[in-house]
C-alpha cells in the first residue's frame, strides 16, 4: 500500500507528454473550429440582435411619425367635420327659409286666385240671375201676373239659388 | 489472498513490463487508459469539429459549442479575464481529460488513471507550468516575482513575505495533485471495500455472505452514482482552480 505514495516517474513524464501532445492536437484538429464556429454563432448573434434593435428603433419612429399623422388627420377630420355640420345647418335654415317664403308666396296666390274664381264664380252667378229674372219676368207678363207675384216668383227663384 | 492485497491489487498501477534496449517504457494499466483517453478525445472532437450535418453530428457540435461556452464564460473569463481566452483550448482539454480518466475507471478492465499520484501529479505540473508561463508573459520576471509580494508590505517584511508567497504557490500546485488523487482513490476504494463485504461475511457463513449481498450492491451501487458525481466535480474543481492561480500571477494586487 506504501507505494501508493510513491511517484512514477516515468508514469509522469508520460502523462505530461500525453497531456502536452492532446492540448496541441486537439487546439489544431477540435478547438479551434469549435470555437471558431462558436465565435462564429455569437457574431452573428450579435449582428441579428443588432439589426433587430435598429429594426425596432425604425419601427418606433415610423409608429411615433405615423400616431403623429394620424393625430394630425383626426384633428384635420374633426374640423372639417364642424365646418361641414355648421354649413349644413346654415344652408337647412336657408332651405327652410327659402320654402316658407315659397309656401307663403304660394299660398297668397292660391287665395288671391280664388277670391278671383270666387269674384268670377259670384258675378256669372249674378249674371245667370239677372237671366233668370229677365226670364221670369217675361213669364210673369206672359202670364199677366201682378207686380207683388212677380216680385216673389224673383224671390223664390233667389233663395233656390242660394240654397243650392 | 488478504483484503489489503485484493485492494492494492484494485488499486495500484501495473506496470506491464516493456523495455527498450534496457530502457523501461512506462507502459502501465494507468498510462494504456490515457493513451486510450486521449485516442477517444482526440478522435472524437475531431469527427464532431468537422460538423457533420447528419443530425446527431449537429447535436453533437452544439453540445461541444455548449461546453465551450460553458468553460469560457464559467470558468476562464471570470477568473483570467480577457487574457484568457488564448489559453482557452487548454482549459477545454484539462476539464475533458481529467473527466474521461476519472470516468474510464467505471469501465469494466479499465482503471481510474487519476488515483494515481504520477498522474495528478503530471496534470498539476502542466498547470504549474501554465502558471508560470502567464506571470512571465504578462509581467517579464521582474514583475512575475513583484506579483509574489502584496502591495503595502513593508521594506523589511520582503524577505520574509516573498519566500512564503513563492512556497505558497508551489503549495496549491502541489495541493492540486494531491485533491484529485486522493478523491479518486478514495471513491475506488470505498468500492472495493464494499464489495469486499459480502466476501468477508461470506467467509464466516455462505448464507450471511448471501444475506450482505443485497445492502452491499445497493450501496455498491449508491457509490457508483457518486463516483460519477465526484468525477465530474473533481474534473471541475482542477480546472477552476488552475483557472483561479493563473488568473491571480495575471492580475497581481
Amino acid at each position: 500500500m506504501e507505494d501508493l505514495l510513491k511517484p512514477d516517474y516515468g508514469v509522469l513524464v508520460l502523462t505530461i507528454c500525453n497531456f502536452l501532445l492532446l492540448v496541441y492536437l486537439l487546439k489544431k484538429f477540435a478547438w479551434n473550429r469549435i470555437i471558431g464556429g462558436l465565435e462564429k454563432r455569437e457574431q452573428q448573434i450579435a449582428e441579428d440582435k443588432a439589426q433587430a434593435q435598429q429594426a425596432r428603433q425604425a419601427a418606433e419612429t415610423l409608429k411615433r411619425e405615423l400616431d403623429e399623422k394620424l393625430t394630425q388627420i383626426s384633428d384635420e377630420a374633426a374640423k372639417r367635420l364642424a365646418e361641414a355640420v355648421k354649413l349644413g345647418d346654415t344652408q337647412k335654415e336657408q332651405i327652410l327659409a327659402a320654402a316658407k317664403e315659397q309656401s307663403e308666396r304660394l299660398l297668397a296666390q292660391a287665395k288671391a286666385q280664388i277670391e278671383a274664381e270666387k269674384n268670377k264664380a259670384l258675378a256669372d252667378v249674378r249674371g245667370e240671375i239677372a237671366r233668370t229674372a229677365v226670364l221670369a219676368a217675361s213669364k210673369v207678363v206672359q202670364q199677366q201676373m201682378s207686380e207683388e207675384s212677380a216680385q216673389s216668383v224673383v224671390d223664390r227663384v233667389l233663395q233656390e239659388i242660394k240654397a243650392k | 489472498m488478504d483484503v489489503a492485497e485484493i485492494i492494492s491489487h484494485h488499486i495500484l498501477d501495473h506496470d506491464w513490463g516493456v523495455t527498450l534496449s534496457g530502457f523501461r517504457i512506462p507502459v502501465t494499466t494507468h498510462t494504456v487508459t490515457l493513451l486510450i483517453v486521449s485516442l477517444v478525445l482526440l478522435l472524437g472532437l475531431h469527427w464532431i469539429s468537422l460538423g457533420r450535418q447528419s443530425r446527431a453530428g449537429r447535436l453533437l457540435t452544439t453540445l461541444m459549442e455548449e461546453y465551450v461556452s460553458f468553460i469560457r464564460d464559467g470558468i476562464v473569463l471570470p477568473n483570467m479575464g480577457k487574457e484568457g481566452k488564448s489559453f482557452l483550448p487548454y482549459f477545454c482539454t484539462l476539464f475533458l481529460f481529467v473527466l474521461c480518466s476519472a470516468l474510464a475507471g467505471l469501465i469494466p478492465n479499465m482503471k481510474t488513471a487519476t488515483a494515481n499520484i504520477s498522474v495528478t501529479a503530471g496534470l498539476a505540473l502542466c498547470s504549474g507550468g501554465l502558471i508560470l508561463y502567464c506571470g512571465l508573459k504578462f509581467h517579464g520576471i521582474l514583475g512575475f516575482l513583484k506579483g509574489f509580494i502584496p502591495s503595502g508590505t513593508p521594506g523589511w517584511l520582503v524577505p520574509l513575505i516573498f519566500p512564503l508567497e513563492v512556497v505558497s504557490m508551489i503549495i496549491k500546485v502541489c495541493v492540486l495533485a494531491i485533491r484529485l488523487f486522493a478523491n479518486m482513490l478514495s471513491g475506488h476504494m470505498v468500492l472495493i471495500c464494499l464489495l469486499l463485504i459480502i466476501f468477508v461475511v461470506g467467509q464466516m457463513h455462505i448464507a450471511a455472505g448471501a444475506g450482505a449481498l443485497v445492502p452491499a450492491m445497493g450501496l455498491e451501487l449508491f457509490m457508483t452514482c457518486l463516483e460519477l458525481l465526484v468525477a465530474f466535480l473533481q474534473a471541475y474543481v482542477f480546472t477552476l482552480l488552475t483557472s483561479i492561480f493563473a488568473g491571480s500571477v495575471i492580475h497581481t494586487h
